[in-house]
């Protein structure tokens, strides 16, 4: 089986206009303007198979969303070759777009004033939906997105939450097999991120859809995702499983302890880096290859309830890995 | 009107567009296969029906809004009789034309403006917004011709009555005039205003494409309201060369002098056909600054 997707040195360049700030600034920007290239997107290879759901990992600006609308064919790619489905998306024409799903969480396509069902049946309009396959595909998307009298209500009364589910049913009645979701718990509170983020492993048991998904939530990857891309000023730094990428770049592990009395911060700096101190509770952030030797010295001296060695939070990895702008090879 | 113009265009214009588009990008783009999605007339209807029945939904709730429309729509008529009335006590021809067969115009010119209010400003006169915000992304990930989509995804249906009173208007004054049209002359009549719709249609695509170019364009409609000013009046009472421009460059002439001149007789029948082709060519020609200005689309940064 071919691909789901595969990007072959995508890039995508935009132009920029430069401004000098002030009134001198903007007048000038009007009879001489000067443009900057902006690389969003540099030579971004990787194919994803089918089924497969993937993380976009980056900071703010670093190319993901540019890279998603490329692969959903909303912008025309500078240079690079890509293919989604079979399809060239810029150009693919209806037929693409009848497989994919783009769902952009700072995006609505609900009507703000009428009920989320008028939406559907526009969609279905524009789908050409059958009317028993509609019926059918609602009624399991009501119960997995546990929509019940949502759809009756108008847009403007339902909460944030209960939008983007009625936002994904509207994105998926036509049942795509491809799946491009951009921040799709944007804004949610911890419930919902986690009732979407259960419908779409379930929905990808289902059908066997390919994801690719940006979130800022780190959560939603972990939980998602086994593989993941990170991007950062355009260029591919990873590729590969989530865990791996802890393994090779984290040069710490975390050491947590439940204390008995009599322990206090001083004591335990010691032992390496404290990074919590909350009696009894305490972590203690001591160099990888050291984290065994370590907690056996700390079991010896001190009176310890409980210990375990955990990897530091992906989040931390991550940011750590952008901070420092770490050189992350190929696997 | 109404589904009919949507139809012609989408089927027949397009078409000529869209083949026109396949000639200039052979070779160009790699492995694209273009295809035009409202080629098929049935589910063109069909995603209409479902967008306009969307909009009616939503605009039942405003009653209000047909009585102000009707309203409005006297008060303006009113005011461009006056405005008339004004400048034939002075004089008793305007570029060669008597008063009621301005007013002939002027009902066409209404009758247009009804459109533009009901379809085309609400529909494509969002776009540059859309365009510097983003809200286009949705769209151009439907299966669906984006630009049909944004084109005719409104009817702001009490708008419609404008259409209805400029052509009622204009049938008083070809009774004043004392003039029976022929079935030639009507018919001449009917392709010369679908023709006249197209032509509007094809300069608010054109001029909402600029969006894409210059992304901080506030209020591109104004530039329209502006040039659509210059067809309230004959293209004849106009100098040399702005009649140049209305006829040639920016088809103004074709929206209302042309469509009035065929129903009082003042331009034979065979008008309708020149119209038609103006109108076709006009069509295609935004369908190119579309088609280029969407590869300019960057959406809104994120």
């Amino acid at each position: 089986m071919p691909p789901a997707i595969t990007a072959d040195r995508l890039s995508k360049t935009f132009k920029v206009k430069v401004r000098d700030p002030g009134l001198k600034g903007a007048l000038r920007a009007l009879l001489k303007p000067r443009y900057r290239d902006v690389h969003a997107v540099r030579d971004v290879t990787f194919a994803i198979e089918p089924g497969e759901i993937v993380g976009f990992l980056g900071p703010n600006g670093a190319g993901k969303t540019t890279t998603l609308k490329m692969l959903a064919g909303l912008l025309y790619p500078t240079s690079g070759r890509v293919a989604v489905a079979g399809f060239a998306p810029w150009g693919g024409g209806p037929a693409f777009k009848r497989r994919i799903a783009l769902v952009l969480g700072n995006r609505q396509q609900l009507v703000w004033d009428l009920p989320p069902e008028e939406t559907f049946q526009l969609n279905r309009a524009i789908y050409d939906i059958a009317e028993p396959d509609y019926r059918e595909r609602l009624a399991e998307l009501v119960a997995l997105l546990d929509l019940g009298d949502l759809l009756q209500k108008p847009v403007r009364q339902l909460s944030l939450g209960e939008r983007m589910k009625c936002e994904l049913a509207a994105a998926l009645l036509h049942r795509p097999p491809i799946l491009f979701l951009d921040e799709p718990t944007l804004g949610l509170d911890v419930t919902a991120q986690e009732a979407i983020r259960r419908f779409l492993t379930q929905y990808r048991e289902r059908y066997g859809a390919t994801v690719l998904l940006t979130s800022h939530y780190m959560q939603d990857v972990t939980a998602l995702a086994s593989r993941v891309l990170i991007i950062n000023r355009g260029r591919l730094l990873y590729d590969g499983a989530l865990a791996a990428l802890v393994a090779r770049i984290s040069r710490t592990k975390r050491i947590e302890l439940v204390l008995a009395d009599g322990v206090t911060r001083e004591v335990l700096a010691g032992f390496g880096d404290v990074k919590e101190f909350r009696f009894p509770n305490a972590v203690l952030e001591v160099p990888r290859e050291d984290a065994a030797t370590t907690s056996a010295r700390l079991l010896a001296a001190l009176p310890v309830a409980d210990l375990s060695i955990e990897d530091p939070p992906i989040e931390d990895v991550i940011r750590a890995a952008f901070a420092g702008g770490i050189e992350l090879d190929e696997p | 009107m109404g589904q009919w113009e949507d139809e012609f265009i989408l089927d027949c214009g397009l078409r000529i567009a869209d083949w026109r588009w396949r000639v200039e990008v052979q070779g160009n783009v790699r492995g694209s296969k273009r295809s035009l999605t409202i080629r098929n007339p049935q589910s063109a209807i069909r995603i209409l029906a479902a967008l306009w029945r969307l909009n009616l939904a939503e605009e039942l709730q405003y009653r209000a809004n047909f009585v102000a429309s009707v309203l409005g729509t006297f008060f303006w008529i009113g005011t461009a009789l006056l405005t008339l009335a004004v400048f034939f006590s002075h004089a008793t021809r305007l570029g060669g034309w008597d008063y009621w067969e301005v007013v002939v115009l002027l009902g066409v010119f209404n009758a247009l403006t009804g459109v533009i209010e009901a379809v085309l400003r609400p529909g494509i006169g969002r776009l540059a917004g859309e365009v510097r915000n983003g809200g286009l992304d949705l769209v151009l990930a439907k299966p669906v011709d984006a630009q049909a989509f944004v084109s005719f995804r409104r009817l702001d249906i009490w708008r419609l009555s404008d259409v209805v009173l400029g052509l009622t208007l204009a049938g008083y004054a070809l009774h004043r005039l004392g003039h029976t049209p022929s079935l030639a002359q009507l018919a001449a009549f009917a392709l010369a205003l679908a023709s006249a719709a197209v032509v509007v249609y094809a300069l608010w695509v054109a001029l909402m494409s600029l969006a894409f170019w210059f992304v901080s364009v506030e209020n591109l409609s104004v530039l329209f309201d502006a040039v659509y000013e210059g067809a309230r009046y004959p293209v004849s009472a106009y100098p040399e060369a702005l009649r140049f421009l209305f006829v040639y460059l920016i088809p103004i002439a074709w929206t209302t002098t042309i469509p009035a001149s065929a129903l009082t007789g003042r331009l034979r029948p065979e008008i309708g056909l020149a119209a038609a082709l103006v109108a076709g060519t006009a069509l295609a020609l935004s369908r190119l600054v579309w088609r280029a200005a969407l590869k300019r689309y960057t959406g809104a940064s994120g």
